[in-house]
């Protein structure tokens, strides 16, 4: 698990840059991520498999499969983080 | 894919016998050789837990060409509970599962289910010692973490599974909790001759065997590293 030190939007652009297999520097945070090259549905998901796993948590469908940025994947994250949703 | 779909290449992998395998009419529809309907799931070791090679057919269909999503879900609970009994000896039962499914698995397309146990386990308690209670003993408990762990306070432990393509992509991740269950309670639920509970308490307390060579088509097939 990542440390509580860390921001979540760092981890997060962490594994988002890693899926696209991109360095973390590129990610534009307010960019919608179905308009990057390279990042479809599939990979969408498996950033979202790898945040759920890094932070031990399960995230909503509801929010999996509206949330378009990494910073909106960010809020999601943290809101799990503070409402105790890790399983 | 040097094979002929369903059959196994693979009769030297250091594929492991389960402990039900000693008993002769085990119909496990994930793990069984000998269910013919079943998945006949074969595991082996890795440093981080357990892991199954298989590749599924059109018998195991949802839409065409695509592994019906429930299998996945079995793969994965097949593979972690498999993981829980040989690291507890115990027989385990499934509380809850979760799966993620994150792209279609193809049919006739090789793939592994590995999974781990994300709950730290105790060293093995003394013989009837009750995980729940520490210090009191547990009529008709015996040693727990025969084969080496023990079992967390409250009795649960937590596993994940990833299932991955040749690629090494990521097809479904899973998480699951399970209970394991001493032997004698669990026969309060499965149906065990006295015979039968006798052989399969004996395998539960040995140390994990290799599978003998698989001689007969099967409907999984061989590891990833195996494909050219």
């Amino acid at each position: 698990m990542p440390t509580t030190a860390e921001p979540v939007l760092t981890t997060v652009t962490g594994i988002v840059a890693t899926e696209l297999a991109t360095s973390p520097d590129t990610v534009d945070p307010d960019l919608d991520l179905r308009t990057v090259a390279g990042a479809d549905s599939v990979k969408v998901l498996r950033m979202i498999a790898r945040i759920e796993r890094a932070y031990d948590i399960e995230l909503d469908d509801e929010d999996v499969f509206t949330v378009t940025t990494v910073r909106e994947v960010t809020a999601v994250v943290e809101r799990a983080l503070a409402g105790g949703a890790a399983a | 894919m040097t094979a002929p779909a369903g059959e196994s290449t693979s009769p030297d992998s250091g594929e492991l016998l389960t402990p039900w395998a000693v008993l002769d009419d085990y119909q496990c529809f994930g793990c069984s050789p000998h269910n013919p309907h079943g998945l006949q799931l074969r595991f082996r070791e890795r440093p981080d837990g357990l892991v199954a090679s298989f590749r599924l057919g059109r018998a195991h269909e949802s839409y065409p060409g695509v592994v019906h999503g429930g299998l996945v879900g079995v793969i994965c609970d097949e593979t972690m509970g498999n993981l829980l009994v040989l690291r507890t000896g115990r027989p385990s039962f499934t509380t809850a599962m979760r799966v993620r499914y994150l792209a279609p698995m193809p049919v006739d397309v090789p793939h592994e289910c590995r999974a781990r146990i994300t709950t730290e386990l105790p060293a093995a308690d003394p013989p009837g010692t009750d995980p729940t209670a520490p210090g009191l003993p547990a009529p008709g408990l015996p040693a727990t973490g025969l084969r080496g762990a023990g079992l967390p306070a409250n009795g649960l432990i937590s596993a994940e599974a990833d299932i991955l393509n040749a690629a090494g992509d990521l097809v479904a991740t899973a998480r699951a909790t399970y209970r394991p269950v001493d032997l004698d309670a669990a026969r309060d639920r499965i149906q065990l001759s006295d015979r039968a509970a006798g052989r399969l308490a004996d395998a539960l307390t040995a140390p994990a065997a290799p599978a003998a060579p698989v001689t007969t088509p099967v409907p999984v097939a061989v590891p990833a590293a195996e494909e050219s």
